[in-house]
């Protein structure tokens, strides 16, 4: 037996003894070790997490499209042009236009082959507007007509589904004679694979079945623009003459009122548009849980034409055009060679889509290149008089003028005992305007944000999502620490709020402490080395 | 003046006797003011704070509360009567009672059936007339044994529970610990016995930093990055969005460099020669750090628990941002006790989470929520203060003083 107090081990046994502490000693090492490293693993957790969160794609989505904003300017600006005559029939325009050599007139090309023994068709760009032009998209002036659906129509109003069969089926031999002109065959076959997928027959996308509209009851409500108004009508008849039993209602309203009839009341199966749906429709559309189905079914083309009677003009450039219908007075002032006469503008109406159209396709600008009377131009023509006056009483837009406000009243308000900011600093530059039409009326709203980790790893998840929810936002990579942020004053927009008054008051909040704890409280002498910041 | 010393004979000049005694001096004296005024203010304003709490809280428990008993006053009452016919419904009174009719404050002298005798116009209070119609208004007060009897914190309808709030901050502290002390500790070891002094040079600056951010943003780590981690592990059923296990392992997180910091220089304060005459025993060296270093330092790390245990208890942020936004109140028997009132996974709001939540707000001065606050803040002031004493006690009891 052996005494446990005075017992040493000895040889092999106490190798072993020595190797056992050993690795104890190693296992306990590693743990302290990996205890250390548990912190700096926090420590590299946070950073990772306020990194991941400054960072990402974010979808944004401008409440007012830039685009929409510079036509509108220009639009006025046609239809406040010297020798302007609009209407909103185009028989008058055709009739004025007739015997006047000076006049210059555009409307849907329908019209124009109605009266092409009285008008001369201008070519543009050197392109004449025929059917083969216009399909290859050659031909600037042209633009597609649409019908809307929904996937709830094509499967539960089954007429409205046959109808837009019948009309998918027969548009492209039929629509010469309605006075457009037929799309091209992919596009077609793209409508064609949209009401394939949604409408649940059995075909495979590619594959095309047309079903015989014969015997069919029901009802189909069109409503929408009355530039495709002529193509639904007629379909009615042809679809109606092959036995189709089912009352189609098509109502020429507008493409904006069918919208309206489509999204919000609910009353039409199917909208009709000479444009496509603009993203506030769309939303509207998705708030109350419909998701629109595009069909794009035909050409409409805008015929600019002079008189008979006219002998200079054969080919227009766009820039041509631009001049003729805004600040041009005279012939001679867009070319030369031009008689010196005054022009004579027969235009469409204001609440045509007709302008509309002329004004897009002539005007295209950026409104970063826009300058700075233009942008003040558009703010006035956007935002409240009572919020510009605020504007302008915090920094004005001219020096000697004023874009709000009636100058005597703001003569008064800078003569008073207490003047606006806006009389004494100086006046809002070109960037600063800049950043007030964004802020004011584009007003970006970022839809959805996500983090620097989903920003890189699942990119395509993300664009489908975005496609899906907000197919009118765009993805865009954003920092949200920038020197703006750091600069600017809160807001209660995330998209424009900063941290500047915040920073001066935390520093105020370290001055005082300062003062309080290391230059008296201390018995040390205060050096920035002693200073140690202790939050909590 | 020369004179001559008898006995060796040496010649010398005799200088008068110079005043040794201290001197004054000006500027030493203020220096000595200023510095006496300086620890005078910081004195005084520790007292100031628990005046001012305390006063508050007095406030708390002496105030009226007046709560609706439901119980109308049936037959207009002139100026003269002293007796008010109510109605049978509401809430009984009873005799001694003090209720309020209008603005005039009554007590109840006698009570007969439906037949309410009273002494009018006390506390100073107008005698008026009163229509019929009117309900009664109860006077009570805050009785100090709710705050540990009851289970129920809604001081607008009366419970003055605070249970649900000390547990919650328990918990979230109790977390905290769990996360802290023995990663705060084998850290402090790993530093200051086993790293090389390159190595503790560079991780200690850098487990310092953690305790250099604010933690507001910890709140938010909590919410946005711990708080998905668990529901990943344990799933969405089970952790709710805001929850007290999310934020006492965040602040636990937070308090580890404290832990470390303060224990590692416990640790480093023990002399070498014991290290050296441990090793000479044969000791390894996972022996000498377990057996001699730490058990040589514990009154250091002690103290650096306690203050740990009281940061994480005052902890607020994080806790106000990740715990909860509502006092986690509970009936004992009906409500399940682990899976529920302890259970990490609920959301609960702890004391300084709630005074944050109810300062934040529009708080009118003198109103129940206002002065409900600072009788928390005592009580987290007993708290906190009876941690700081228990850990000089330990300090004093464990202190081993070496050369």
């Amino acid at each position: 037996m052996t005494d446990e107090q005075n017992y040493y081990p000895e040889g092999a046994e106490l190798d072993e003894q020595i190797q056992k502490r050993h690795r104890g000693g190693t296992f306990w090492r590693t743990l302290f070790q990996a205890s250390t490293i548990i912190g700096i693993l926090a420590l590299t957790a946070l950073l990772y997490n306020i990194i991941n969160e400054t960072f990402g794609t974010v979808a944004v989505q401008n409440r007012v499209e830039p685009d929409k904003l510079i036509l509108d300017l220009a639009e006025d600006r046609i239809l406040n042009a010297p020798n302007t005559d609009s209407s909103e029939n185009d028989n008058i325009l055709v009739d004025s236009l007739d015997d006047d050599p000076y006049g210059i007139s555009f409307f849907g090309y329908a019209y124009y082959t109605e009266n092409s023994d009285r008008l001369k068709l201008l070519q543009v760009d050197g392109v004449e507007a025929t059917a083969e032009n216009v399909a290859n998209g050659l031909y600037p002036l042209s633009r597609f007509l649409y019908m809307y659906t929904t996937e709830e129509v094509l499967l539960e109003n089954q007429a409205a589904s046959i109808y837009l069969n019948y009309l998918l089926t027969n548009i492209n031999r039929e629509i010469g004679e309605i006075g457009y002109f037929p799309v091209s065959d992919s596009t077609l076959s793209a409508s064609q694979i949209a009401w394939v997928q949604n409408s649940g027959f059995d075909l495979q996308p590619g594959q095309w079945a047309t079903i015989s509209p014969a015997g069919l009851e029901g009802n189909v409500n069109i409503a929408g623009s009355s530039t495709v108004f002529p193509v639904a009508d007629a379909f009615a008849d042809l679809i109606a003459a092959e036995g189709f039993a089912a009352n189609v209602d098509v109502q020429s309203v507008g493409s904006t009122a069918g919208f309206r009839a489509f999204c919000v009341d609910e009353t039409a199966d199917i909208a009709t548009a000479s444009r496509p749906i603009q993203p506030g429709e769309y939303q509207t559309c998705r708030d109350n849980f419909l998701r629109p189905i595009e069909l794009r079914i035909g050409i409409d083309a805008l015929a600019v034409v002079v008189s008979e009677e006219n002998d200079f003009l054969t080919d227009i450039t766009p820039d041509e055009l631009a001049l003729i219908f805004t600040t041009a007075e005279n012939w001679s002032d867009v070319n030369p060679a031009w008689p010196d006469q005054p022009i004579n503008r027969y235009i469409p109406g204001a609440d045509s889509g007709t302008l509309d159209f002329f004004v897009e396709t002539i005007f295209p600008a950026e409104l970063e290149t826009l300058s700075r009377e233009t942008l003040i131009q558009i703010l006035q023509a956007n935002i409240t008089v009572g919020r510009g006056r605020n504007l302008e009483r915090q920094q004005r837009f001219f020096a000697d003028g004023f874009a709000f406000d009636d100058p005597d009243l703001f003569n008064e308000a800078c003569a008073g005992e207490d003047p606006p900011t806006g009389c004494t600093r100086r006046v809002r530059d070109l960037e600063n305007v800049y950043a007030l039409v964004n802020q004011e009326i584009v007003q970006p709203d970022v839809m959805q944000a996500w983090t620097l980790v989903e920003s890189i790893f699942n990119q395509e998840e993300i664009a489908a999502i975005t496609a899906e929810e907000y197919p009118y936002a765009e993805l865009e990579f954003r920092s949200w620490l920038t020197p703006e942020f750091l600069v600017t004053p809160q807001s209660s927009t995330p998209e424009f709020a900063g941290v500047r008054t915040a920073i001066l008051g935390s520093l105020w909040v370290v001055a005082i402490t300062i003062l309080f704890s290391s230059r008296w409280g201390s018995r040390r002498r205060f050096t920035w080395k002693s200073m140690r910041l202790r939050t909590g | 003046m020369a004179t001559q010393n008898p006995a060796t004979g040496i010649t010398g000049t005799t200088v008068p006797a110079e005043n040794l005694t201290k001197k004054t001096r000006i500027g030493e004296s203020i220096i000595q003011g200023i510095l006496f005024i300086c620890g005078a203010i910081s004195i005084l304003t520790t007292v100031g704070i628990v005046y001012i709490l305390g006063t508050e809280s007095l406030n708390f428990f002496t105030r009226t509360n007046w709560s609706d008993t439901n119980k109308r006053v049936i037959v207009d009452t002139s100026a003269a009567t002293t007796v008010l016919e109510t109605a049978e419904s509401g809430s009984p009174v009873a005799v001694g009672d003090t209720i309020r009719l209008q603005d005039e404050i009554m007590l109840i002298t006698a009570i007969d059936g439906t037949l309410v005798s009273v002494t009018r116009g006390l506390e100073g209070t107008e005698i008026k007339e009163h229509r019929a119609g009117i309900t009664l208004e109860r006077a009570s007060q805050v009785n100090p044994l709710d705050l540990i009897t009851s289970t129920n914190w809604t001081p607008q309808l009366g419970n003055f529970g605070m249970w649900p709030l000390i547990l919650a901050t328990i918990m979230t502290s109790l977390i905290a610990m769990f996360v802290a002390l023995p990663v705060g500790l084998a850290t402090a070891i790993y530093l200051s016995e086993y790293a090389s002094d390159k190595a503790r040079s560079t991780l200690k600056p850098i487990l310092e930093v953690l305790a250099g951010i604010p933690t507001v943003v910890y709140g938010y780590f909590a919410l946005t990055f711990m708080t998905p981690l668990l529901r990943n592990i344990f799933g969405d059923q089970t952790v709710s969005i805001f929850n007290t296990a999310s934020a006492g392992i965040v602040v636990g997180i937070l308090i580890i460099p404290l832990v470390t910091s303060m224990s590692e220089d416990a640790l480093h304060a023990v002399p070498d020669s014991l290290r050296q005459a441990a090793y000479g025993l044969g000791a390894t060296k996972l022996e000498t750090s377990l057996r001699i270093v730490v058990p040589a330092a514990l009154s250091g790390i002690t103290a650096a628990f306690v203050v740990a245990i009281s940061r994480a208890v005052g902890e607020t942020m994080v806790v106000a941002i990740a715990a909860g936004s509502g006092p986690k109140n509970f009936t004992l028997g009906e409500d399940s006790l682990f899976s529920y009132i302890l259970n990490p996974f609920e959301s609960a709001e702890t004391m300084t989470g709630h005074i944050v939540r109810i300062s934040g707000g529009d708080l009118s001065y003198d109103s129940i929520d206002y002065n409900s606050i600072f009788a928390i803040g005592l009580v987290l002031f007993l708290m906190t203060l009876s941690l700081n004493v228990m850990s000089r006690r330990i300090v004093e009891k464990y202190r081993e003083v070496y050369e």
